[in-house]
């Protein structure tokens, strides 16, 4: 962003040195020599006519800086009456002036062209300052008297006409491409540098959940593995399906969801629903979303609970923006101990004639 | 009274429903009389089905059209309406009581509440179903009546539990008292759900829903 900034400052720096370089060679080099000649203007106000009219394309380009504004739909209006005005200029130059500080504007057309051009490719500047040259050119050929000398003050001076603004419109034009590929370089190095934070964060994800699991699912895997464990005993039938319903929420805690309390609760229903539990699953209210760390322990007592659960089980989700409670009602033969929580949930365990209800509140704040 | 054979008539597009309902109120004990009117409106007003005690009322007669102004046709015409709704979301069950619904049941909730529900309805009486009790629970409209923290406990445990005997084992109470707090938030919610236009419809509803008796006013008016 802070780059495309820099680019934009830097073309509004070209343009408004570009418009005083204009400004000083029309209105005060123009100015200064058309007065000093003015006796030797056949049509005085023709020559005032073009000067007003390089004087206002400049005024309205002021005014365009200023609202930093592009030229727009004005543009090529603006260029045409920049070629009239020279072109009356030139038809009305008295004989054997061409060329001459009589011929001010000769000098001084390349710069409005310019200023009008400038945000343009360069070939478009070259094609009207080509344009305006064949037509001072032109003007000189066919109606007036062409000599040797005559046709060597107009080439030295077009040097000076033609390439003053040519410098400038490749200096636009070279900044431009340099401010193109700077930013095009400092979009792909964030690219790069978004690619690798998310790659890092990936793979320190998958770290955590492996120490995650490490803590209760590895030992169970190697008691199983080394035979210390039975799969026929119910205690360690429990353990693993509380086990399994853990990993099933680790994998769901990624997923883009709505509401990720109950997508993850869903899973936990789900490994129950496998086991032959009738599940219910209920939600009113609207809460926030609770952070992966308040979730888990929101959800580790429905999952216990299901672990346990015989035949059947109700879920419930009460939630507000002060409270977000979650209940589990199942029938559970043996007592089950609440799993221990973090400081912001409090689970309750509440039991009675084969009935365990569990329930972890979190109030939001 | 009581000897008397409750008669509920079933308005619902699923034969399967109807069938279902109907094989419960038989099993209850006292068994409760059905008169299916298929998906037929009409035959709730005429024949068999105006005499009945009970409306148990599908709201969604017409896929995606919930329809209200037939509910509240029912209400006004003195019948006792239960809702019984494939809809689980909570704006709907409160309409539905705002309306004047004796209860509102989802599809989810099988004969433990259904049959309980026509027999308060019969008797004029609420019966509030646990998904109602989650949806009052969780209310956050801003018309909504002010519910004191305890009764909201109550609620939520209800809609939890869907045993009113564990939810006053959990909080200590008594089965009665569990019900009185249910019956004091309908009483809330009937209160902002009818508009009393004058003075006197608003103390005759008082004295209805218990909240002033007979002495008191003479007391007042002392």
């Amino acid at each position: 962003m802070g780059d495309e900034e820099a680019r934009a400052q830097l073309g509004r720096g070209l343009r408004i040195a570009t418009l005083m370089l204009a400004v000083l060679t029309v209105d005060v080099l123009g100015l200064v020599n058309l007065v000093r000649h003015l006796g030797s203007h056949d049509v005085p106000a023709a020559q005032f006519g073009a000067l007003a009219t390089l004087t206002a394309v400049l005024a309205t380009e002021a005014v365009l800086v200023v609202r930093r504004r592009p030229w727009g739909a004005l543009r090529w209006p603006a260029v045409a009456v920049v070629l009239v005005a020279a072109a009356s200029s030139y038809l009305t130059l008295p004989d054997a002036r061409v060329a001459t500080t009589v011929d001010w504007l000769f000098g001084a057309a390349g710069w409005p062209i310019l200023v009008v051009l400038l945000d343009r490719p360069f070939r478009t500047t070259l094609l009207f300052l080509v344009a305006h040259e064949l037509l001072a050119l032109a003007n000189l050929l066919l109606f007036h008297d062409v000599s040797r000398g005559v046709l060597a003050r107009f080439v030295t001076g077009s040097v000076t006409v033609f390439g003053l603004p040519l410098c400038v419109a490749v200096v636009a034009a070279v900044l431009g491409r340099i401010g193109t590929r700077a930013a095009e370089s400092t979009r792909e190095l964030e690219r790069l540098r978004t690619a690798r934070a998310v790659a890092e964060a990936a793979h320190r994800r998958r770290t955590q959940r492996f120490a995650e699991l490490n803590g209760t699912a590895v030992p169970l895997l190697a008691g199983l593995a080394d035979g210390s464990l039975a799969p026929s005993d119910p205690a360690v039938r429990r353990d693993c399906a509380i086990e399994a319903a853990r990993m099933r929420r680790l994998f769901a805690e990624t997923d883009q969801v709505e509401n990720p309390l109950l997508h993850e609760l869903r899973h936990c229903a789900d490994v129950a629903d496998r086991k032959g539990v009738e599940v219910e699953l209920d939600a009113r209210g609207q809460w926030p979303v609770p952070p992966v760390a308040v979730r888990r322990d929101l959800t580790d007592a429905a999952l216990t609970a299901l672990a346990t659960a015989d035949s059947w089980a109700r879920i419930t989700v009460v939630g507000s923006a002060e409270l977000v409670s979650v209940s589990v009602v199942a029938d559970c033969a043996v007592r089950v101990a609440p799993p221990p929580a973090g400081t912001d949930v409090r689970v309750e365990t509440f039991g009675g004639d084969g009935t365990v209800w569990m329930e972890a509140r979190w109030q939001p704040s | 009274m009581a000897a008397e054979l409750i008669t509920a008539v079933i308005v619902d597009d699923h034969a399967a429903i109807a069938a279902g309902v109907e094989h419960w109120c038989r099993q209850a004990e006292p068994p409760i009389e059905v008169v299916d009117a298929g998906d037929r409106l009409a035959d709730v007003w005429t024949g068999r089905g105006a005499e009945a005690d009970v409306v148990i009322f599908d709201l969604e007669l017409v896929p995606g059209k919930p329809d209200f102004a037939g509910l509240r046709r029912l209400v006004d015409s003195g019948r006792r309406v239960v809702v019984y709704s494939q809809h689980t979301d909570d704006a709907t069950a409160i309409r539905c009581v705002d309306l004047g619904a004796l209860a509102y049941l989802t599809k989810r909730e099988g004969p433990q509440h259904l049959v309980p529900a026509i027999r308060a309805a019969a008797d004029g009486r609420e019966y509030t179903a646990p998904s109602l009790s989650g949806a009052f629970a969780a209310d956050r409209t801003p018309g909504r009546p002010r519910l004191s923290p305890r009764e909201v406990e109550v609620l939520r445990a209800w809609f939890a539990s869907s045993s009113k005997e564990l939810v006053a084992a959990k909080l200590h109470i008594t089965v009665k008292t569990v019900d009185t707090h249910i019956a004091r938030v309908r009483v809330k919610y009937a209160n902002v759900g009818r508009a009393a236009r004058t003075k006197s419809e608003l103390v005759t509803r008082s004295l209805d829903d218990g909240v002033i008796t007979l002495a008191e006013l003479n007391e007042d008016a002392l």
